[in-house]
């Protein structure tokens, strides 16, 4: 049973999430970014090429800051996040990325650069991030 | 009457067009996303003409017919006038990213509402399908004015046509089927929004549409999935928003492509930024706005009916502030940035009236 967060977490739901076209909803096609996320004090990095989820790894502040956004939330709202989609199939209505954003006046992605057009990229591949969350659902999960 | 050469029933074949190319060789090849755009800028096929001198519906890269009538009074045939660093790209983004309102909704979640929250839904669906229709109709027009040696920005948007297209039928379906239907115009159409048909240059409409207009509308359509009141609702604002965040890049990336071929156009620029900033705070433009009856609506929803009224104005004005916030980053991020710093722009002040 894979813990989350670890890399073999984000490891096991990109296998699910590539491997099966019917989780990549409407509006959820083409993607090529990269992003970080912030997870208490680890740190991942995720690239999306086209039409698949390229590569999840562990990864480090440096590093982050090279990424086009950052979602970052403290552990417990991961962690409620994670549950919540374990436990519905996918993530309900406040716990959509864009919901977790939208609750908080500094929202929960930034650019790490300050650079709207990048924050942007989080609006414009938000289908494919709760995709991919979405699919966690399909991997056994412990949460730390 | 046609330039196309009579040929008589009876004729000896003649293949000398076989000797008329473009350059010849050309091997693109599909990468990881399949053959794009971007991977047939090969040989002279990549080469974009700074000024454009063709007037007769040429390919880029076709070979001349010396006898070819104009077919296209091209206005936009200068490159800054109208190019961005990514079009190939955001079109092909464009293209691999279309949903359908028809199957895509989860259309069977929506359930009777309040009469009160029916009516500011179907307000709201009434607005947008109004702006939509400009959003639509306005690069439509500039598509027919810019040369087709700038195929790429013009494909952007020739698909935002076709985005505008969906978002207009989406929220007239919303509008029809919970026992609703359309409310009064909101006149957005006479007013600022519809002035962005009177652009006299690509850059002003562009402004005025891709980063004032459609920059506010993102803020609104991320904001549904707030005060959307079913999956429906949400799904729906959510793909307008994906859709939306396009053409504001195309926006963003154009400024910023003109900032730095035209620096001398900044002033110009800046007036347009003027214009649209008055209206972005106060006007029918923005469903937020203040004297927009849409705001009204808006908090209607939000607060889940009108006996939350207040409730849901105070989360109006975080929509609010975050529209401003957002705005004056990408105008930053267009190369702009400075009418924040300079006192020209008003936004700053209430941007921090509003905290």
């Amino acid at each position: 049973m894979a813990v989350f967060p670890s890399k073999e977490w984000f490891e096991e739901v990109r296998e699910v999430y590539n491997s099966d076209r019917s989780l990549h909803s409407g509006g959820g096609g083409a993607c090529d970014t990269t992003a970080g996320f912030s997870i208490g004090d680890r740190r991942y990095r995720i690239e999306f090429a086209g039409l698949e989820c390229a590569e999840v790894r562990e990864s480090n502040d440096a590093e982050l800051a090279e990424t086009d956004f950052i979602i970052e939330m403290p552990i417990e709202s991961w962690k409620a996040m994670v549950r919540d989609v374990q436990e519905n199939g996918k993530a309900s209505s406040s716990q959509t990325l864009n919901s977790l954003d939208l609750g908080l006046e500094d929202g929960i992605a930034h650019s790490p650069v300050d650079d709207q057009y990048k924050q942007d990229l989080f609006y414009r591949y938000n289908q494919n991030f709760q995709d991919f969350f979405n699919a966690s659902s399909r991997v056994e999960t412990t949460l730390e | 009457m046609s330039e196309a050469v009579e040929i008589p029933e009876e004729h000896d074949l003649d293949t000398s067009w076989m000797e008329n190319m473009g350059e010849w060789g050309a091997n693109a090849r599909p990468g990881k996303r399949g053959l794009t755009l971007a991977d047939i800028q090969v040989g002279s096929y990549g080469d974009l003409p700074e000024v454009s001198d063709n007037m007769t519906g040429r390919p880029r890269g076709a070979a001349v017919r010396p006898e070819a009538y104009r077919v296209g009074a091209y206005s936009v045939h200068t490159l800054s006038e109208i190019w961005l660093d990514n079009a190939e790209y955001l079109y092909e983004e464009a293209l691999q990213r279309q949903w359908s309102s028809a199957t895509d909704i989860p259309w069977h979640t929506l359930e009777p509402l309040p009469d009160d929250v029916e009516e500011a839904e179907c307000f709201l669906c009434t607005f947008f399908n109004e702006v939509e229709f400009v959003a639509g109709d306005v690069p439509a027009r500039w598509i027919a004015k810019t040369t087709p040696d700038y195929l790429e920005a013009r494909n952007v948007l020739v698909v935002q046509v076709m985005d505008e297209a969906r978002h207009m039928d989406v929220f007239r379906k919303r509008a029809l089927a919970n026992g609703g239907g359309l409310m009064r115009m909101s006149g957005a159409t006479s007013g600022f929004v519809g002035s962005i048909d009177l652009a006299r240059d690509f850059t002003e409409m562009s402004t005025r549409l891709h980063i004032s207009g459609e920059g506010a509308v993102l803020t609104m359509f991320r904001m549904g999935e707030l005060f959307g009141q079913n999956e429906a609702e949400k799904t729906m604002y959510r793909l307008c928003a994906q859709d939306e965040a396009r053409h504001v890049a195309f926006g963003v990336m154009h400024l910023r492509f003109l900032a730095a071929a035209e620096p001398e156009r900044g002033e110009e620029i800046n007036c347009y930024l003027d214009e649209a900033e008055g209206q972005l705070i106060s006007g029918q433009q923005n469903p937020a706005g203040a004297l927009a009856e849409t705001s009204e609506a808006l908090a209607v929803l939000l607060g889940g009916g009108m006996q939350h009224y207040d409730e849901g104005h105070k989360k109006l004005l975080v929509i609010r502030r975050r529209q401003l916030k957002e705005y004056m980053k990408r105008v930053m991020s267009a190369g702009f940035g400075e009418r924040f710093e300079n006192g020209r722009s008003p936004i700053p002040e209430r941007y921090a009236a509003s905290a």
